[in-house]
């Protein structure tokens, strides 16, 4: 993970998400971008949703919480793309610590 | 370089079974090494933790603590949020103190950690090797150490992450009524299990030979619980149809594999090598349903939730999670593993439950309640021991244990299913946990075919990190057993009381976790499909 030290929180994203699913042999054969659907594209599950969050935490050392990434209006989101989860994730990493607390 | 210590965990293991399968019958024991562990080596009894469930339990044997201290109560964890409960999974990351694995690490000792529950993601000052328990196989790459050791494991001939893994959907239907030929395939389906994960132990002990290795072998739990009919020797009497037959003989083959594998590492681990054996609690039958939250609504603690008409309310009803009308709730159980109930208390403007000056009061009367719980026949309580959690728990986790922790008379662990009645006998009996486990040791150094008082189940950390040669550290609450060892061994390898544990673990969490942040967190695992 050193060379994602630098990297943007898209790039960080698509490199895990790649790390996670490289034994998965899912039949999906195009590149990951943004635009890359985790459930309809990549076959997630819910619990392969939660491993990825506990690996961004640990990428950035730091709690981001996902939760709410993953409800909206008191309900789970149905599937999410690579690029909504970048945004959080910078939008949480620019949060002042304060503001998380 | 060689293996100075041998550890093998066995789920649930208990001398019920164990005694049975070491006997010299005529056809010889179906255990042999075991038989010779029993005779060359030192025996006890091992009690669990409060209560005895695998995930507090293992936590406290790999860190030396108990559940008020480490905080790994259940296998889930609940906090209420917003006017609803959330359901989230424990990790590594929750265990508030250090374990062995970093203990005997940051000392210079190499481990090898294999299948043991709550490692993942693994510590990031492990000097060794880490494939953790209870993870789905998607996920171990991911949550193996260090990085290069998943493509290693992956040259062992025959090494299936499938079929070594977690599997969800398994386990969840292992939690309920199995037909015969379902029950017949759970058991099998740990047969190949095992033999990986004996697999990889035996390439990292050639390989590797680190200090201390260690593996746990957690088919003999799932075995037992739905086959434990089959298993318990007190049920091999009278007539027994073709099925039990054939079932007997499949779990035999089971433990037959186990003593296997347990001979062949022992062996490879070489004639120096001290071995210890373990269990997180034993084993018994469990005979009666007793569904808690049945009871508790009837004495008005509680109010069901409305249950929608619909495939998702079905599923939901279903779960192993409480479905309350939670304005309405002021105590209920959580999970059927708590066996325990959270008392509602209402800390902030605007949230339910009762105010906090209520609480004593509260809790007095749900115990008397409790206790009231009586078979209608023999007048026998349902509950013979009800806890308060600051006599089973203390510590700095004990506000995310229960308020109350229940024994039931039979051992078992409640039902949280909205059922009548609130106490019936079950069709068939079923395996559930006993509190007293198994603790072995043998080779060099132990003395030899004794059977020594019970001990603790934190005891066996301090056991490892002693015969490793390392301090025990001071804040332990386990102690090294003497009377395990000879007057020789101990004379020349002395007992020595270290600095106290590495904190910084415990601090870590903290400090990247504030309170709002902790419950929000909550929230994520209601994603997994099988909590709805």
């Amino acid at each position: 993970m050193n060379t994602l030290t630098q990297a943007t929180p898209e790039k960080t994203v698509i490199v895990i998400v790649e790390d996670l699913i490289q034994d998965w042999g899912l039949d999906f054969d195009g590149d990951i971008d943004g635009e890359t659907l985790l459930v309809s594209n990549l076959e997630f599950a819910s619990v392969d949703i939660i491993q990825l969050c506990v690996a961004l935490e640990q990428h950035y050392k730091r709690k981001l919480g996902f939760q709410d990434l993953l409800m909206d209006k008191g309900s789970y989101v149905g599937d999410l793309s690579i690029s909504r989860i970048a945004e959080f994730v910078d939008a949480r990493l620019n949060e002042p610590e304060a503001a998380r607390a | 370089m060689t293996t100075r210590t041998l550890f093998i965990g066995m789920d649930g293991a208990t001398f019920t079974v164990l005694n049975d399968l070491t006997a010299k019958t005529g056809e010889g024991p179906v255990m042999p090494f075991m038989a010779r562990i029993f005779e060359k080596g030192v025996r006890t009894k091992l009690r669990s933790t409060p209560n005895p469930l695998t995930p507090p339990a293992w936590v406290s044997l790999m860190t030396g603590r108990s559940p008020g201290h480490h905080g790994v109560f259940d296998f889930i964890r609940a906090e209420e949020h917003a006017g609803d409960v959330f359901f989230t999974l424990y990790d590594s990351r929750d265990c508030r103190v250090e374990t062995i694995w970093s203990i005997a690490s940051r000392q210079g000792k190499r481990v090898a950690a294999l299948n043991f529950p709550f490692t993942a993601p693994p510590p990031e000052d492990l000097n060794g090797f880490l494939v953790p328990g209870f993870v789905p196989w998607r996920h171990l790459r991911r949550n193996t150490a260090p990085n290069d050791l998943y493509d290693r494991l992956k040259t062992i001939p025959d090494f299936n992450p499938k079929e070594l893994a977690w599997d969800f959907e398994q386990e969840k239907q292992a939690l309920n009524d199995l037909t015969d030929e379902d029950r017949e395939n759970w058991v099998r389906y740990h047969l190949p299990r095992e033999k990986q994960w004996f697999r990889i132990a035996d390439y990292l002990l050639r390989e590797e030979a680190p200090d201390l290795m260690a593996v746990m072998f957690d088919g003999v739990d799932k075995l037992q619980h739905q086959a434990w009919l089959y298993v318990d020797p007190n049920q091999q009497k009278g007539e027994l149809s073709d099925y039990h037959k054939r079932m007997r003989k499949l779990c035999l083959d089971y433990f037959r594999q186990l003593d296997g594998f347990i001979e062949h590492l022992v062996t490879a681990a070489g004639p120096d090598v001290q071995v210890f054996m373990a269990s997180d609690h034993g084993f018994t039958a469990t005979t009666e349903i007793v569904r808690i939250n049945t009871y508790l609504h009837e004495k008005g603690y509680l109010k069901w939730k409305e249950v929608p008409d619909t495939e998702a309310g079905k599923r939901r009803e279903d779960s192993m999670f409480a479905f309350l009308d939670w304005e309405h709730t002021i105590a209920y159980c959580r999970t059927p593993s708590s066996n325990g109930i959270n008392i509602r208390v209402a800390r902030k403007s605007g949230e339910t439950g009762i105010k906090p000056e209520e609480y004593e009061a509260v809790r007095n009367r749900l115990a008397r309640d409790l206790e009231d719980l009586k078979d209608p026949v023999t007048g026998e309580r349902i509950i013979t021991e009800i806890h308060r959690r600051e006599d089973v728990f203390p510590g700095v986790a004990m506000e995310d244990a229960p308020d109350l922790l229940l024994v039931l008379r039979d051992f078992g662990f409640v039902s949280i299913k909205n059922k009548q009645p609130a106490v019936e006998p079950r069709p068939e009996i079923a395996g559930t946990h006993h509190p007293d486990g198994v603790f072995l040791a043998y080779g060099p150094g132990v003395r030899q075919g004794a059977s020594i008082a019970r001990r603790n189940i934190t005891d066996v950390g301090a056991t490892l990190l002693y015969s490793l040669g390392l301090p025990v550290p001071s804040d332990f609450e386990g102690k090294v057993p003497e009377a395990m060892f000879t007057d020789g061994h101990l004379a020349t390898h002395p007992i020595v009381i270290g600095d106290s544990t590495n904190r910084q673990v415990k601090d870590d969490r903290s400090d990247g976790m504030g309170d709002d942040e902790k419950e929000k967190i909550m929230a994520q695992l209601q994603l997994l499909g099988y909590m709805e």
